[in-house]
């Protein structure tokens, strides 16, 4: 596996990097737009009254529900889009991340997890579980 | 409309400050998978890992989850699995490990692009990947008494 760095393996590192960039590009600018219109419109209001005591657990504001929403099932780049077109204090997307980091892209994640041979039943109560109480812990000292 | 165009402006700023991270980084990443740096930080962490249960050759996927992610490093972590070159029970050390704690390179630049401090990104992942796989095969241990060193298994 060990080779030499050279002008090739640096190309295929920008060419990675500009796919992923593109990637993301696809995925943060609509959902970034659709969060702007869910907030402007007033829908958003509505939707995060109801998980409001649930984000209050994590002492977040109502809104970032849909941030955390967005990345358990999409991924972390609509995340970002969310916390983009959200107006969150810093210490709210701080905690945010944390929660984040241990749950994410859980659909498509989980399937690759299995596929290592950890079934859905441990992977998924350990990733949400882990998640939910750093999300707890963070919430009261940051 | 207006919301349309600020939710855009929004959007394209937001993929500009991640791009800036995220494409120096993959050119880094693709650096050190060629120079085998990655073999090499395997060795080192190596005693780091005999304490959660894991040989060397186990922790070699984990190294590539940590750095390359689940998506890029899928298949190197799956043809090791369906290779078997790791035993039943570390199939499943490694897998609570990189459930937990994978792409460190990819997720924490990401965030630290919207402004969080890298340490807040990094040491929750690390630690909890630790303790849990700690945890699980302390278990194991306690199920199975005569369970042996890794080290011995894998020989």
């Amino acid at each position: 596996m060990a080779q030499q760095v050279n002008a090739a393996v640096i190309k295929r590192g920008a060419v990675k990097g500009i796919k992923t960039t593109l990637e993301l590009a696809k995925i943060i600018v609509p959902s970034t737009i659709v969060v702007t219109v869910l907030k402007e419109s007033g829908v958003l209001a509505e939707v995060s009254a109801v998980g409001a005591p649930l984000m209050r657990v994590f002492g977040l504001s109502a809104d970032a529900a849909l941030v955390l929403i967005s990345g358990y099932f999409v991924n972390l780049y609509a995340a970002v889009g969310s916390i983009l077109a959200l107006n969150l204090a810093p210490r709210e997307v701080a905690v945010l991340a944390i929660m984040l980091g241990f749950a994410h892209s859980l659909l498509v994640e989980i399937a690759v997890s299995r596929r290592a041979g950890t079934p859905i039943s441990a992977v998924l109560p350990l990733r949400v579980g882990v998640s939910l109480a750093a999300g707890f812990i963070a919430g009261r000292v940051l | 409309m207006a919301v349309l165009w600020e939710g855009l402006i929004q959007g394209l700023l937001g993929v500009w400050s991640v791009a800036r991270i995220v494409i120096p980084l993959m050119i880094i990443l693709e650096a050190a998978g060629a120079s085998g740096i990655l073999e090499r930080i395997n060795r080192a962490a190596s005693g780091l890992f005999r304490w959660v249960g894991l040989s060397e050759e186990g922790a070699f996927p984990v190294v590539v989850a940590v750095f390359f992610g689940l998506a890029f490093g899928s298949g190197v972590i799956i043809s090791y699995i369906d290779e078997g070159r790791v035993s039943p029970r570390e199939v499943r050390l490694i897998g609570v490990f990189i459930a937990l704690c994978h792409a460190l390179v990819e997720d924490t630049a990401l965030f630290a692009a919207v402004g969080v401090p890298v340490i807040l990104l990094l040491a929750p992942r690390v630690a909890a990947g630790f303790l849990c796989c700690w945890a699980l095969y302390c278990l194991m241990l306690w199920r199975n008494k005569r369970a042996v060193q890794p080290r011995v298994v894998n020989g």
